[in-house]
């Protein structure tokens, strides 16, 4: 086990490093840069900016220079907003998107899988047909449908929440602003989850060590939670990874509707500005933290999952 | 699959009846016949792409077309333009009166539209102040300000005289008195006509139109490089210019002068068309040929601008939310199909290769396609589309380029589970080549699969670029797509919520028929399918 742990993270380091290359490149290769203002500047200006952003020097020292900076945790200067560098930028924002993405995910999480192990359970009855008709809802629903009707429903037409603001930042209001964004974002996440639970779970209850226990005695509770459960979640656990892809990506929409301070947000306008380090810079964070969690849903597959052994 | 058989073979048993063996395709059509909710959802998604591919054909109108006038009207099953127009203009009247006191209103309701107006819940406010106003009116204890009356005034007869034209041909006839189309003619004629029709010398017009060319050639040389100027600008635009030729200048100068004279036709025929208006000799909405009084014949479409009916309202810009949707509907179904195609044929040539070919391309290919599953893939995008601008085609580009990874890892499963089969050894044996095998046995004996998966990605597909459209990365103006059609209505949704509601009625509706259809091909092809996601 010890083994492929390290085997694994041995194999995360190319993946960083072609994140790395590839964003360089980008900004190389992508047209317009910081100089390229309404006004023509004159030869000495330019050099000299040139010679801050080390537009001077060969290819080869750009990158290695580059790739430097990236693995001491150096985003670079913004091309935009010239007070501050992209790390600023980013550190500002990401706590942010983190709690917002993590409390989506654990929503999702606790309502997929209790609601998919209910329907599994209680398969054909209201508790089977109610969660599930929520979850094919939330498979077709776009998540920036849910947003804006949450939005209108509970906080424009009940003022159950406020419509805007974020709880983390200074006079954002209360923990009330967090419910309906998480809400929102977790509501495709929990379609899949709950569809992928009741499932498995329907399959694993059906196989024949569960038979074996039902025919010892033993309780329905300590089969489904003791027995079926860990072979049942093997599936939803590989979910994970791209779901946490996609709970990235997601909270883009979810920040512009309900105005949070994430880090979604900033990659947008800076897509719309051209600022082409802080795209890069966000691109790079968002990679690292996917790597980072698929690394971990890989090696909690592996302790769940006995069949499977790893050299 | 039908499409790879080459004859038909007939097989008969031992007393000459021809047996008819069930393929895997007819057996899944009934399998999926037997699925409800999946026929429900294929039938949807049929009358979806029927609109879609004959939306031109439909009667609506031009989905760019805005009219001023027009903007944000209410959706009205039974009322025209010009009666939503009045009513707006109304309310705004009886709403100035109300806050000068000069429309009576009760107590209580008086205290309501104060709350409602500090909630600005504008709605609310119009429709209550629009039902006083109305009975007062009635019962004549209401009269219009003179200001006002005139507005009314003034509106009622653009509601009656302002008419739309649309010239969608124009005819004239040259010396022998021989008919042609203007938009067809070349430089000559077009320079002829155009100068009778404005009275003045051919030299003249050809003057001011070389003039024009040469603007619009320095403009964007000044585009291409800013720091262009003086003499350097100069030389830049003469090279320009010597590099068109005069083909080029040709081509310009004919293209500005059909666009001059399709205006003077049409400010012509709006003339000729209100003057019988007020005549009342034209009926509308009129449409056919119509003789201009400059001799040239139009082919028109000539309507009441104010009697049009918007049956889902209009947008910000006064454009009709019925057609956008359905044009958007166009644009959103194109790119879930291209997409879902571009991937296929990407997927398939990196999946077989990779699992046929095994060993050290098999490996690499598949590292790659590892370290792409690694990267944020809506971001990429993204970034494609901030760096090499925001079109469709760059939208198309940017989702097929990220999206093959899994039906590539689906191919390379499938060819490998088929390679050690007996019928690929045969081949092999029989000298086919490795391009052979590959086309010819192993992908037919996957597609089913692949196939069905393809049709399952769909939606997703729409989702992503609905997505970017939504953010304002997508599809770009004046074109639509559902996503851009629901992104622009956010930020004005408590005033006209109908402008989310119908759009994103109409996408939830399809991505629902498309998923259910979906699951239903795959339970159908894939019977034993366990994976249920």
């Amino acid at each position: 086990m010890t083994k492929y742990i390290i085997k694994r993270l041995l194999g995360m380091i190319p993946t960083i490093l072609i994140i790395i290359t590839l964003s360089f490149f980008i900004v190389r290769i992508a047209p317009g840069g910081p100089f390229d203002g309404e006004r023509v500047l004159t030869e000495a200006v330019r050099r000299n900016i040139e010679a801050r952003y080390h537009f001077d020097e060969p290819l080869v020292k750009q990158y290695a220079r580059y790739m430097f900076d990236v693995l001491r945790g150096d985003l670079g200067p913004s091309y935009k907003y010239k007070d501050h560098d992209v790390n600023y930028l980013i550190g500002n924002s990401l706590p942010n998107s983190i709690v917002l993405g993590s409390m989506a995910m654990a929503v999702a999480l606790v309502f997929g899988i209790s609601l998919g192990i209910t329907a599994a359970v209680k398969q054909n009855t209201i508790l089977d047909y109610f969660p599930m008709c929520l979850a094919a809802l939330g498979l077709s629903v776009p998540l920036f449908v849910v947003a804006p009707l949450l939005q209108q429903i509970f906080s424009m037409q009940l003022h159950w929440f406020p419509t805007t603001g974020w709880f983390m930042t200074t006079g954002g209001g209360g923990w009330k602003t967090a419910v309906l964004p998480t809400i929102a974002l977790s509501f495709a996440y929990y379609a899949d989850i709950a569809r992928l639970t009741r499932s498995s779970m329907l399959e694993t209850l059906r196989s024949d060590y569960i038979r074996t226990a039902k025919a010892k005695g033993m309780k329905n509770s300590t089969i489904i939670f003791k027995h079926a459960m860990k072979g049942a979640m093997l599936p939803v656990v590989s979910y994970l990874g791209p779901a946490f892809a996609g709970i990235l990506t997601g909270s883009i929409v979810v920040e512009q509707v309900f105005t949070i301070p994430g880090l979604g947000k900033f990659f947008v306008q800076s897509s719309f500005n051209r600022d082409y380090t802080l795209i890069v810079g966000v691109v790079i964070v968002y990679s690292i933290i996917l790597v980072i969690m698929n690394f971990i849903v890989d090696i909690v597959y592996a302790q769940l999952d006995p069949r499977i052994t790893y050299k | 699959m039908k499409l790879f058989k080459k004859k038909k073979m007939v097989a008969t048993n031992e007393f000459n009846q021809t047996v008819e063996g069930t393929s895997l395709t007819k057996e899944a059509w009934k399998r999926l016949r037997k699925n409800k909710m999946a026929v429900v959802g294929m039938v949807v998604v049929i009358i979806y792409a029927l609109l879609a591919i004959f939306a031109d054909a439909l009667p609506l109108y031009p989905y760019d077309e805005a009219i001023t006038q027009h903007q944000n009207l209410r959706p009205s099953l039974t009322r025209s333009a010009g009666e939503l127009m009045l009513e707006q203009r109304l309310k705004n009247i009886y709403f100035q009166a109300w806050r000068n006191g000069e429309l009576a209103v009760s107590e209580e309701d008086d205290a309501r539209i104060r709350e409602w107006v500090q909630e600005s819940r504008t709605n609310a406010v119009w429709d209550l102040v629009y039902k006083y106003g109305e009975e007062a009116r009635a019962n004549g204890t209401f009269e219009f300000s003179r200001s006002a009356q005139r507005q009314i005034d003034r509106m009622l007869e653009d509601i009656e005289n302002d008419i739309q034209i649309t010239v969608n041909h124009l005819y004239a006839y040259d010396a022998d008195g021989e008919r042609y189309e203007v938009a067809n003619a070349d430089y000559q004629t077009l320079l002829n006509l155009y100068s009778t029709l404005l009275n003045v010398e051919p030299s003249l017009v050809e003057t001011t139109l070389r003039n024009e060319v040469r603007t619009s050639v320095s403009n964007q040389v000044r585009a291409n490089d800013e720091t262009l100027e003086g003499e350097d600008l100069e030389a830049a635009v003469e090279l320009e210019m010597d590099a068109l030729g005069e083909e080029g200048y040709q081509e310009r100068a004919t293209q500005n002068l059909v666009g001059y004279i399709m205006q003077l036709a049409r400010r012509e025929a709006e003339r000729d068309v209100s003057a019988q208006n007020s005549e009342g000799t034209i009926t509308f909405p009129y449409k056919g040929s119509f003789e201009l009084s400059s001799g040239m014949t139009a082919e028109i479409e000539a309507s009441k601008m104010h009697e049009r009916r918007y049956y889902l309202g209009t947008d910000y810009l006064g454009r009709d939310l019925l057609s956008r949707i359905i044009y958007g509907g166009q644009i959103s179904i194109a790119i879930g199909l291209v997409g879902t195609i571009a991937s296929f044929v990407i997927g398939i040539l990196v999946g077989s290769l990779a699992g046929y070919l095994g060993g050290r391309v098999d490996y690499y290919l598949m590292r790659f396609v590892d370290i792409m599953y690694g990267l944020p893939y809506m971001l990429l995008v993204i970034i494609c589309m901030a760096i090499f601008g925001r079109n469709i085609l760059n939208l198309f580009l940017a989702l097929a380029l990220v999206s093959w990874l899994t039906i590539a890892r689906m191919v390379r499963g499938q060819i490998m589970s088929l390679k050690n089969q007996e019928y690929v050894e045969a081949a092999r044996s029989m000298g086919a080549s490795t391009f052979h095998i590959i086309l010819r046995h192993m992908i037919p004996n996957s597609l089913s699969v692949i196939i069905v998966y393809s049709t399952i990605r769909i939606p997703a597909f729409i989702m992503q670029e609905s997505f970017l459209s939504f953010l304002g990365l997508g599809v770009q103006a004046p074109y639509a797509s559902w996503g851009s059609l629901i992104g622009d209505a956010v930020s004005s949704m408590t005033l006209y919520p109908y402008k989310l509601i119908a759009p994103s009625v109409v996408m939830v509706v399809f991505l629902f028929a498309m998923n259910f259809f979906g699951d239903g091909l795959r339970d159908a092809f894939d019977p034993q399918s366990k994976n249920q996601l």
